[in-house]
Protein backbone atom coordinates (compact mmCIF):
# COMPACT_ATOMS: atom_id res chain seq x y z
CA UNK A 1 0.00 0.00 0.00
CA UNK A 2 1.40 3.42 -0.95
CA UNK A 3 1.73 6.21 1.60
CA UNK A 4 -0.98 8.21 -0.16
CA UNK A 5 -3.43 5.28 -0.13
CA UNK A 6 -2.69 4.71 3.57
CA UNK A 7 -3.49 8.33 4.42
CA UNK A 8 -6.65 8.35 2.26
CA UNK A 9 -7.95 5.23 4.02
CA UNK A 10 -7.04 6.75 7.38
CA UNK A 11 -8.93 9.94 6.46
CA UNK A 12 -12.01 7.85 5.61
CA UNK A 13 -11.71 5.84 8.82
CA UNK A 14 -13.01 8.93 10.61
CA UNK A 15 -16.22 8.90 8.55
CA UNK A 16 -17.36 9.48 4.95
CA UNK A 17 -15.74 12.41 3.14
CA UNK A 18 -15.91 14.05 -0.29
CA UNK A 19 -12.88 14.57 -2.56
CA UNK A 20 -11.60 17.90 -1.29
CA UNK A 21 -12.49 16.92 2.27
CA UNK A 22 -10.10 13.98 1.93
CA UNK A 23 -7.33 16.31 0.69
CA UNK A 24 -7.76 18.53 3.77
CA UNK A 25 -7.96 15.61 6.18
CA UNK A 26 -4.83 13.96 4.73
CA UNK A 27 -2.89 17.21 5.04
CA UNK A 28 -4.00 17.51 8.67
CA UNK A 29 -3.32 13.86 9.55
CA UNK A 30 0.17 14.02 8.06
CA UNK A 31 1.02 17.33 9.69
CA UNK A 32 1.19 18.94 6.23
CA UNK A 33 3.76 16.44 4.89
CA UNK A 34 1.36 14.82 2.39
CA UNK A 35 -0.38 17.34 0.16
CA UNK A 36 -2.47 15.48 -2.40
CA UNK A 37 -3.09 17.09 -5.77
CA UNK A 38 -6.57 16.45 -7.15
CA UNK A 39 -5.16 14.42 -10.08
CA UNK A 40 -3.19 12.27 -7.64
CA UNK A 41 -6.16 11.90 -5.28
CA UNK A 42 -8.45 10.49 -7.97
CA UNK A 43 -5.72 8.12 -9.13
CA UNK A 44 -5.65 6.76 -5.56
CA UNK A 45 -9.48 6.74 -5.17
CA UNK A 46 -9.91 4.91 -8.49
CA UNK A 47 -7.49 2.21 -7.40
CA UNK A 48 -8.97 1.86 -3.90
CA UNK A 49 -12.49 1.63 -5.37
CA UNK A 50 -11.33 -1.01 -7.90
CA UNK A 51 -9.80 -3.00 -5.04
CA UNK A 52 -13.07 -2.78 -3.11
CA UNK A 53 -11.50 -0.88 -0.19
CA UNK A 54 -13.77 2.19 -0.52
CA UNK A 55 -17.24 2.80 -1.94
CA UNK A 56 -19.55 5.75 -2.57
CA UNK A 57 -21.56 6.73 0.52
CA UNK A 58 -23.94 9.47 -0.66
CA UNK A 59 -24.22 12.57 -2.83
CA UNK A 60 -24.99 16.04 -1.50
CA UNK A 61 -25.74 19.24 -3.39
CA UNK A 62 -23.43 22.08 -2.39
CA UNK A 63 -23.57 25.49 -4.14
CA UNK A 64 -25.12 23.87 -7.20
CA UNK A 65 -22.53 21.10 -7.40
CA UNK A 66 -22.86 17.50 -6.41
CA UNK A 67 -20.36 16.30 -3.84
CA UNK A 68 -19.91 12.56 -3.70
CA UNK A 69 -18.87 11.14 -0.35
CA UNK A 70 -16.82 7.97 0.06
CA UNK A 71 -16.56 5.54 2.95
CA UNK A 72 -14.41 2.58 3.90
CA UNK A 73 -15.74 -0.88 3.11
CA UNK A 74 -15.30 -3.79 5.50
CA UNK A 75 -12.29 -4.91 3.40
CA UNK A 76 -10.90 -1.38 3.50
CA UNK A 77 -11.14 -1.31 7.28
CA UNK A 78 -9.34 -4.66 7.45
CA UNK A 79 -6.62 -3.57 5.00
CA UNK A 80 -6.05 -0.37 6.94
CA UNK A 81 -5.83 -2.24 10.25
CA UNK A 82 -3.30 -4.66 8.72
CA UNK A 83 -1.23 -1.81 7.33
CA UNK A 84 -1.35 0.04 10.65
CA UNK A 85 -0.10 -3.11 12.38
CA UNK A 86 2.80 -3.33 9.92
CA UNK A 87 3.69 0.30 10.65
CA UNK A 88 3.37 -0.26 14.39
CA UNK A 89 5.58 -3.36 14.25
CA UNK A 90 8.20 -1.45 12.27
CA UNK A 91 8.04 1.42 14.78
CA UNK A 92 8.51 -1.03 17.66
CA UNK A 93 11.64 -2.45 15.98
CA UNK A 94 13.05 1.03 15.41
CA UNK A 95 12.36 2.08 18.98
CA UNK A 96 14.00 -1.07 20.29
CA UNK A 97 17.07 -0.54 18.10
CA UNK A 98 17.34 3.04 19.31
CA UNK A 99 16.97 1.97 22.92
CA UNK A 100 13.72 3.89 23.30
CA UNK A 101 11.54 0.97 24.43
CA UNK A 102 9.25 2.04 27.22
CA UNK A 103 10.15 5.70 26.90
CA UNK A 104 7.35 8.01 25.89
CA UNK A 105 8.69 11.42 24.99
CA UNK A 106 11.68 13.51 23.95
CA UNK A 107 12.69 13.99 27.60
CA UNK A 108 12.77 10.23 28.10
CA UNK A 109 14.65 9.78 24.84
CA UNK A 110 17.21 12.32 25.97
CA UNK A 111 17.64 10.53 29.26
CA UNK A 112 18.15 7.25 27.41
CA UNK A 113 20.88 8.80 25.25
CA UNK B 1 -24.69 26.34 -16.55
CA UNK B 2 -20.97 25.99 -15.99
CA UNK B 3 -18.94 29.07 -15.08
CA UNK B 4 -15.52 30.17 -16.40
CA UNK B 5 -13.38 28.32 -13.87
CA UNK B 6 -15.45 25.15 -14.15
CA UNK B 7 -15.23 25.28 -17.95
CA UNK B 8 -11.46 25.65 -17.73
CA UNK B 9 -11.18 22.64 -15.45
CA UNK B 10 -13.37 20.57 -17.75
CA UNK B 11 -11.12 21.55 -20.65
CA UNK B 12 -8.04 20.32 -18.71
CA UNK B 13 -9.85 17.08 -17.83
CA UNK B 14 -10.35 16.35 -21.53
CA UNK B 15 -6.75 15.10 -21.38
CA UNK B 16 -8.06 12.03 -19.56
CA UNK B 17 -9.43 8.96 -21.40
CA UNK B 18 -13.20 8.96 -21.97
CA UNK B 19 -13.93 5.94 -19.76
CA UNK B 20 -12.19 7.65 -16.85
CA UNK B 21 -13.97 10.99 -17.40
CA UNK B 22 -17.33 9.24 -17.40
CA UNK B 23 -16.50 7.85 -13.99
CA UNK B 24 -14.72 10.71 -12.22
CA UNK B 25 -15.12 14.03 -14.05
CA UNK B 26 -18.01 15.39 -11.96
CA UNK B 27 -16.19 14.53 -8.75
CA UNK B 28 -12.92 16.00 -9.89
CA UNK B 29 -14.50 19.28 -11.01
CA UNK B 30 -16.30 19.57 -7.67
CA UNK B 31 -13.03 18.92 -5.80
CA UNK B 32 -11.12 21.45 -7.90
CA UNK B 33 -13.77 24.12 -7.30
CA UNK B 34 -13.92 23.30 -3.57
CA UNK B 35 -10.20 24.01 -3.41
CA UNK B 36 -10.87 27.60 -4.59
CA UNK B 37 -14.21 28.69 -3.20
CA UNK B 38 -14.39 30.53 0.10
CA UNK B 39 -18.14 30.64 0.82
CA UNK B 40 -18.19 34.44 0.42
CA UNK B 41 -20.57 35.17 -2.52
CA UNK B 42 -18.64 38.20 -3.81
CA UNK B 43 -15.20 36.53 -3.62
CA UNK B 44 -16.54 33.33 -5.16
CA UNK B 45 -18.10 35.26 -8.04
CA UNK B 46 -14.71 36.83 -8.84
CA UNK B 47 -12.90 33.52 -8.45
CA UNK B 48 -15.28 31.70 -10.79
CA UNK B 49 -14.91 34.37 -13.46
CA UNK B 50 -11.21 35.18 -13.26
CA UNK B 51 -9.17 32.29 -11.85
CA UNK B 52 -7.52 29.56 -13.90
CA UNK B 53 -6.28 26.07 -13.07
CA UNK B 54 -2.78 26.30 -11.60
CA UNK B 55 0.22 24.65 -13.26
CA UNK B 56 0.68 22.07 -10.47
CA UNK B 57 -3.01 21.10 -10.89
CA UNK B 58 -2.60 20.77 -14.65
CA UNK B 59 0.60 18.79 -14.12
CA UNK B 60 -1.23 16.39 -11.78
CA UNK B 61 -3.88 15.79 -14.47
CA UNK B 62 -1.20 15.31 -17.16
CA UNK B 63 0.56 12.77 -14.91
CA UNK B 64 -2.73 10.97 -14.32
CA UNK B 65 -3.47 10.96 -18.07
CA UNK B 66 -0.04 9.49 -18.89
CA UNK B 67 -0.61 6.80 -16.27
CA UNK B 68 -4.05 5.94 -17.70
CA UNK B 69 -3.15 5.97 -21.40
CA UNK B 70 -0.02 3.89 -20.71
CA UNK B 71 -2.15 1.58 -18.62
CA UNK B 72 -1.17 -0.90 -15.98
CA UNK B 73 -3.26 -3.15 -13.80
CA UNK B 74 -7.05 -2.93 -14.07
CA UNK B 75 -7.17 -0.61 -17.10
CA UNK B 76 -9.18 -1.21 -20.30
CA UNK B 77 -7.56 -3.60 -22.81
CA UNK B 78 -6.56 -0.94 -25.32
CA UNK B 79 -4.69 1.19 -22.78
CA UNK B 80 -3.05 -1.82 -21.16
CA UNK B 81 -1.80 -3.06 -24.55
CA UNK B 82 -0.32 0.37 -25.33
CA UNK B 83 1.21 0.62 -21.86
CA UNK B 84 2.87 -2.78 -22.22
CA UNK B 85 4.06 -2.01 -25.76
CA UNK B 86 5.58 1.31 -24.72
CA UNK B 87 7.27 -0.27 -21.68
CA UNK B 88 8.79 -2.99 -23.86
CA UNK B 89 9.81 -0.48 -26.55
CA UNK B 90 11.55 1.66 -23.92
CA UNK B 91 13.37 -1.38 -22.57
CA UNK B 92 14.40 -2.31 -26.13
CA UNK B 93 15.78 1.17 -26.86
CA UNK B 94 17.59 1.22 -23.54
CA UNK B 95 18.96 -2.22 -24.39
CA UNK B 96 20.50 -0.72 -27.55
CA UNK B 97 22.10 2.05 -25.48
CA UNK B 98 23.33 -0.53 -22.98
CA UNK B 99 24.83 -2.70 -25.74
CA UNK B 100 26.70 0.39 -27.01
CA UNK B 101 27.89 1.03 -23.44
CA UNK B 102 29.03 -2.56 -23.10
CA UNK B 103 30.97 -2.14 -26.33
CA UNK B 104 32.87 0.81 -24.80
CA UNK B 105 33.74 -1.33 -21.77
CA UNK B 106 34.77 -4.38 -23.82
CA UNK B 107 36.87 -2.45 -26.33
CA UNK B 108 38.57 -0.42 -23.59
CA UNK B 109 39.34 -3.54 -21.54
CA UNK B 110 40.56 -5.39 -24.64
CA UNK B 111 42.75 -2.51 -25.82
CA UNK B 112 44.37 -2.22 -22.40
CA UNK B 113 44.68 -6.02 -22.14
CA UNK B 114 43.09 -5.85 -18.69
CA UNK B 115 42.47 -9.57 -18.25
CA UNK B 116 45.62 -10.83 -19.91
CA UNK B 117 43.86 -11.25 -23.26
CA UNK B 118 45.93 -10.94 -26.46
CA UNK B 119 46.10 -7.46 -27.95
CA UNK B 120 43.30 -6.68 -30.44
CA UNK B 121 44.02 -6.10 -34.14
CA UNK B 122 45.16 -2.51 -34.67
CA UNK B 123 41.88 -1.57 -36.35
CA UNK B 124 39.88 -2.59 -33.25
CA UNK B 125 42.15 -0.99 -30.65
CA UNK B 126 40.80 2.05 -28.85
CA UNK B 127 43.30 4.89 -28.87
CA UNK B 128 43.79 6.60 -25.52
CA UNK B 129 42.20 10.00 -25.82
CA UNK B 130 42.10 13.01 -23.59
CA UNK B 131 39.69 15.89 -23.37
CA UNK B 132 36.42 16.40 -21.59
CA UNK B 133 33.91 15.40 -24.29
CA UNK B 134 35.38 11.96 -25.14
CA UNK B 135 35.55 11.12 -21.45
CA UNK B 136 31.97 12.31 -20.83
CA UNK B 137 30.86 10.39 -23.94
CA UNK B 138 32.38 7.15 -22.61
CA UNK B 139 30.94 7.69 -19.13
CA UNK B 140 27.45 8.34 -20.49
CA UNK B 141 27.65 5.24 -22.68
CA UNK B 142 28.58 3.12 -19.69
CA UNK B 143 25.87 4.81 -17.59
CA UNK B 144 23.24 3.42 -19.99
CA UNK B 145 24.22 -0.10 -18.90
CA UNK B 146 23.41 0.90 -15.32
CA UNK B 147 20.15 2.60 -16.38
CA UNK B 148 18.99 -0.43 -18.37
CA UNK B 149 19.78 -2.87 -15.55
CA UNK B 150 18.14 -0.58 -12.98
CA UNK B 151 14.95 -0.32 -15.06
CA UNK B 152 14.81 -4.06 -15.78
CA UNK B 153 15.15 -4.75 -12.05
CA UNK B 154 12.17 -2.49 -11.33
CA UNK B 155 13.89 0.55 -9.75
CA UNK B 156 11.88 2.92 -11.89
CA UNK B 157 12.53 6.18 -10.10
CA UNK B 158 16.31 5.69 -9.98
CA UNK B 159 16.37 4.71 -13.66
CA UNK B 160 14.36 7.82 -14.59
CA UNK B 161 16.68 10.18 -12.70
CA UNK B 162 19.83 8.60 -14.17
CA UNK B 163 18.34 8.64 -17.68
CA UNK B 164 17.51 12.35 -17.45
CA UNK B 165 21.11 13.03 -16.37
CA UNK B 166 22.46 10.80 -19.16
CA UNK B 167 20.73 12.65 -22.01
CA UNK B 168 21.88 16.11 -20.93
CA UNK B 169 25.52 15.81 -22.15
CA UNK B 170 24.24 14.65 -25.55
CA UNK B 171 22.06 17.73 -25.84
CA UNK B 172 24.94 19.99 -24.75
CA UNK B 173 27.26 18.41 -27.34
CA UNK B 174 24.63 18.84 -30.07
CA UNK B 175 24.03 22.47 -29.18
CA UNK B 176 27.77 23.15 -29.12
CA UNK B 177 28.22 21.47 -32.52
CA UNK B 178 25.26 23.38 -33.95
CA UNK B 179 26.45 26.73 -32.66
CA UNK B 180 30.10 26.26 -33.69
CA UNK B 181 29.10 24.83 -37.09
CA UNK B 182 30.85 21.47 -36.69
CA UNK B 183 27.73 19.28 -36.89
CA UNK B 184 28.77 16.19 -38.88
CA UNK B 185 25.34 15.76 -40.55
CA UNK B 186 22.40 18.15 -40.72
CA UNK B 187 19.66 16.14 -39.00
CA UNK B 188 20.93 12.67 -38.08
CA UNK B 189 22.46 13.48 -34.66
CA UNK B 190 19.38 15.49 -33.65
CA UNK B 191 17.07 12.69 -34.81
CA UNK B 192 19.07 10.16 -32.77
CA UNK B 193 18.89 12.34 -29.65
CA UNK B 194 15.17 13.11 -29.99
CA UNK B 195 14.01 9.61 -31.00
CA UNK B 196 16.36 7.46 -28.96
CA UNK B 197 17.22 9.61 -25.94
CA UNK B 198 14.51 12.18 -25.25
CA UNK B 199 11.48 10.12 -26.36
CA UNK B 200 12.38 7.00 -24.33
CA UNK B 201 13.08 9.11 -21.24
CA UNK B 202 9.63 10.74 -21.57
CA UNK B 203 8.07 7.35 -22.26
CA UNK B 204 9.54 6.04 -19.01
CA UNK B 205 6.38 7.58 -17.51
CA UNK B 206 4.84 4.22 -18.50
CA UNK B 207 6.80 2.61 -15.66
CA UNK B 208 4.44 3.58 -12.85
CA UNK B 209 3.40 1.73 -9.74
CA UNK B 210 0.48 -0.04 -11.50
CA UNK B 211 2.74 -1.33 -14.30
CA UNK B 212 3.38 -5.07 -14.18
CA UNK B 213 7.03 -5.87 -13.45
CA UNK B 214 9.31 -6.59 -16.42
CA UNK B 215 10.49 -10.12 -17.15
CA UNK B 216 13.77 -9.17 -15.55
CA UNK B 217 15.93 -12.21 -16.31
CA UNK B 218 14.93 -12.29 -19.96
CA UNK B 219 15.82 -8.61 -20.34
CA UNK B 220 19.09 -8.95 -18.43
CA UNK B 221 20.14 -11.92 -20.56
CA UNK B 222 19.28 -9.88 -23.65
CA UNK B 223 22.23 -7.57 -22.85
CA UNK B 224 25.09 -10.05 -23.50
CA UNK B 225 23.01 -11.72 -26.24
CA UNK B 226 22.41 -8.35 -27.94
CA UNK B 227 26.11 -7.53 -27.71
CA UNK B 228 27.08 -10.79 -29.43
CA UNK B 229 24.33 -10.39 -32.04
CA UNK B 230 25.32 -6.84 -32.99
CA UNK B 231 29.03 -6.57 -32.32
CA UNK B 232 29.98 -10.15 -33.21
CA UNK B 233 29.40 -9.50 -36.94
CA UNK B 234 30.56 -5.86 -36.70
CA UNK B 235 33.92 -6.68 -35.10
CA UNK B 236 34.41 -9.63 -37.46
CA UNK B 237 33.85 -7.45 -40.52
CA UNK B 238 36.16 -4.77 -39.13
CA UNK B 239 38.93 -7.23 -38.18
CA UNK B 240 38.82 -8.95 -41.58
CA UNK B 241 39.05 -5.69 -43.50
CA UNK B 242 35.48 -5.86 -44.78
CA UNK B 243 34.22 -2.68 -43.16
CA UNK B 244 32.66 -1.61 -46.48
CA UNK B 245 29.95 -4.24 -45.93
CA UNK B 246 28.81 -2.58 -42.72
CA UNK B 247 25.58 -0.60 -42.97
CA UNK B 248 25.54 2.79 -41.25
CA UNK B 249 23.97 2.93 -37.76
CA UNK B 250 20.40 3.74 -38.93
CA UNK B 251 20.76 0.81 -41.32
CA UNK B 252 21.83 -1.49 -38.49
CA UNK B 253 18.78 -0.38 -36.48
CA UNK B 254 16.47 -1.06 -39.48
CA UNK B 255 17.90 -4.54 -39.98
CA UNK B 256 17.72 -5.42 -36.28
CA UNK B 257 14.04 -4.45 -35.99
CA UNK B 258 13.27 -6.18 -39.30
CA UNK B 259 14.99 -9.33 -38.01
CA UNK B 260 12.98 -9.17 -34.78
CA UNK B 261 9.75 -8.81 -36.80
CA UNK B 262 10.64 -11.83 -38.95
CA UNK B 263 11.45 -13.96 -35.91
CA UNK B 264 8.16 -12.94 -34.26
CA UNK B 265 6.00 -13.21 -37.41
CA UNK B 266 5.12 -16.94 -37.08
CA UNK B 267 3.76 -16.33 -33.55
CA UNK B 268 1.87 -13.28 -34.77
CA UNK B 269 0.29 -15.22 -37.63
CA UNK B 270 -0.63 -18.34 -35.78
CA UNK B 271 -1.33 -16.73 -32.40
CA UNK B 272 0.31 -19.66 -30.62
CA UNK B 273 1.05 -17.55 -27.56
CA UNK B 274 -1.46 -15.34 -25.80
CA UNK B 275 0.94 -12.42 -25.42
CA UNK B 276 1.99 -12.26 -29.10
CA UNK B 277 -0.17 -9.19 -29.77
CA UNK B 278 1.67 -6.93 -27.36
CA UNK B 279 5.01 -7.93 -28.88
CA UNK B 280 3.59 -7.20 -32.34
CA UNK B 281 2.50 -3.76 -31.13
CA UNK B 282 5.95 -3.20 -29.58
CA UNK B 283 7.72 -4.13 -32.82
CA UNK B 284 5.40 -1.96 -34.90
CA UNK B 285 6.15 0.95 -32.58
CA UNK B 286 9.90 0.33 -32.83
CA UNK B 287 9.64 0.00 -36.62
CA UNK B 288 7.91 3.40 -36.80
CA UNK B 289 10.64 5.05 -34.70
CA UNK B 290 13.52 3.39 -36.56
CA UNK B 291 11.85 4.09 -39.92
CA UNK B 292 11.58 7.78 -39.03
CA UNK B 293 15.27 7.76 -38.07
CA UNK B 294 16.20 6.13 -41.39
CA UNK B 295 14.14 8.65 -43.36
CA UNK B 296 15.65 11.66 -41.58
CA UNK B 297 19.19 10.38 -42.10
CA UNK B 298 18.60 9.90 -45.85
CA UNK B 299 19.33 13.62 -46.21
CA UNK B 300 23.04 12.86 -45.64
CA UNK B 301 23.12 10.78 -48.85
CA UNK B 302 21.33 13.06 -51.28
CA UNK B 303 24.51 13.36 -53.40
CA UNK B 304 25.40 9.65 -53.23
CA UNK B 305 23.00 7.52 -55.32
CA UNK B 306 24.57 4.22 -54.18
CA UNK B 307 24.21 4.88 -50.45
CA UNK B 308 20.76 6.34 -51.07
CA UNK B 309 19.71 3.12 -52.81
CA UNK B 310 21.15 0.99 -49.99
CA UNK B 311 19.36 3.09 -47.36
CA UNK B 312 16.04 2.92 -49.22
CA UNK B 313 16.42 -0.86 -49.48
CA UNK B 314 16.94 -1.06 -45.71
CA UNK B 315 13.82 1.03 -45.24
CA UNK B 316 11.86 -1.24 -47.59
CA UNK B 317 13.00 -4.36 -45.72
CA UNK B 318 11.90 -2.75 -42.44
CA UNK B 319 8.46 -1.79 -43.79
CA UNK B 320 7.89 -5.25 -45.30
CA UNK B 321 8.89 -6.98 -42.05
CA UNK B 322 6.73 -4.65 -39.94
CA UNK B 323 3.77 -5.31 -42.25
CA UNK B 324 3.93 -8.98 -41.23
CA UNK B 325 3.20 -8.18 -37.58
CA UNK B 326 1.05 -5.04 -37.96
CA UNK B 327 -2.32 -6.89 -38.25
CA UNK B 328 -1.61 -8.75 -35.01
CA UNK B 329 -0.63 -5.43 -33.41
CA UNK B 330 -4.03 -4.01 -34.34
CA UNK B 331 -5.80 -7.01 -32.80
CA UNK B 332 -3.75 -6.70 -29.61
CA UNK B 333 -5.56 -3.53 -28.62
CA UNK B 334 -8.78 -5.49 -28.19
CA UNK B 335 -7.39 -8.82 -27.06
CA UNK B 336 -4.97 -7.98 -24.27
CA UNK B 337 -6.70 -8.00 -20.89
CA UNK B 338 -5.03 -6.16 -18.01
CA UNK B 339 -4.34 -8.08 -14.81
CA UNK B 340 -6.25 -7.07 -11.69
CA UNK B 341 -4.47 -5.28 -8.84
CA UNK B 342 -1.76 -6.15 -7.93
CA UNK B 343 0.01 -6.80 -11.28
CA UNK B 344 0.84 -10.40 -12.05
CA UNK B 345 1.92 -10.43 -15.71
CA UNK B 346 5.54 -9.83 -16.70
CA UNK B 347 6.24 -7.04 -19.23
Amino acid sequence: MTGQAFFVLTALAGGPRHGYGIVGEVAELSGGRVRLKIGGLYGVLDRLAAEGLIEPDREEAHDGRLRRYYRLTRDGRGALAEEAEVHAAAARVVRARLGLTGLTGPAGAGAAG
Amino acid sequence: MSRGLERRYRRVLRLLPGYYRDKWEQDMVAAFLDSWLTGDPYDDECILEVCKPTWPEVASVVALAARLYLGGAATPRRYFAWGQAVRRAVLAVLLVHAVLGLEVLVRTAWSRRLFGVPAPPAILAVAAHGGVWPTVYDLVNVAWVVIFVTLALGHYRTARVLAVLAIVPGLAALLQAQITGIMPAPFGPWAWWVLFSLAPVLAMAAFHSDAPPAARWAWLLALPAGYVLVFGPVLTLLATGNAAWLPDWPGVCCLLVALACLVHAPRAWFRQAGASGVWSLTLTLLAAVVGAYRIVTLTAYQHDPHLMAVSLTELLILVAAAALVAPDAARAQKATAAPPYPGTIAA
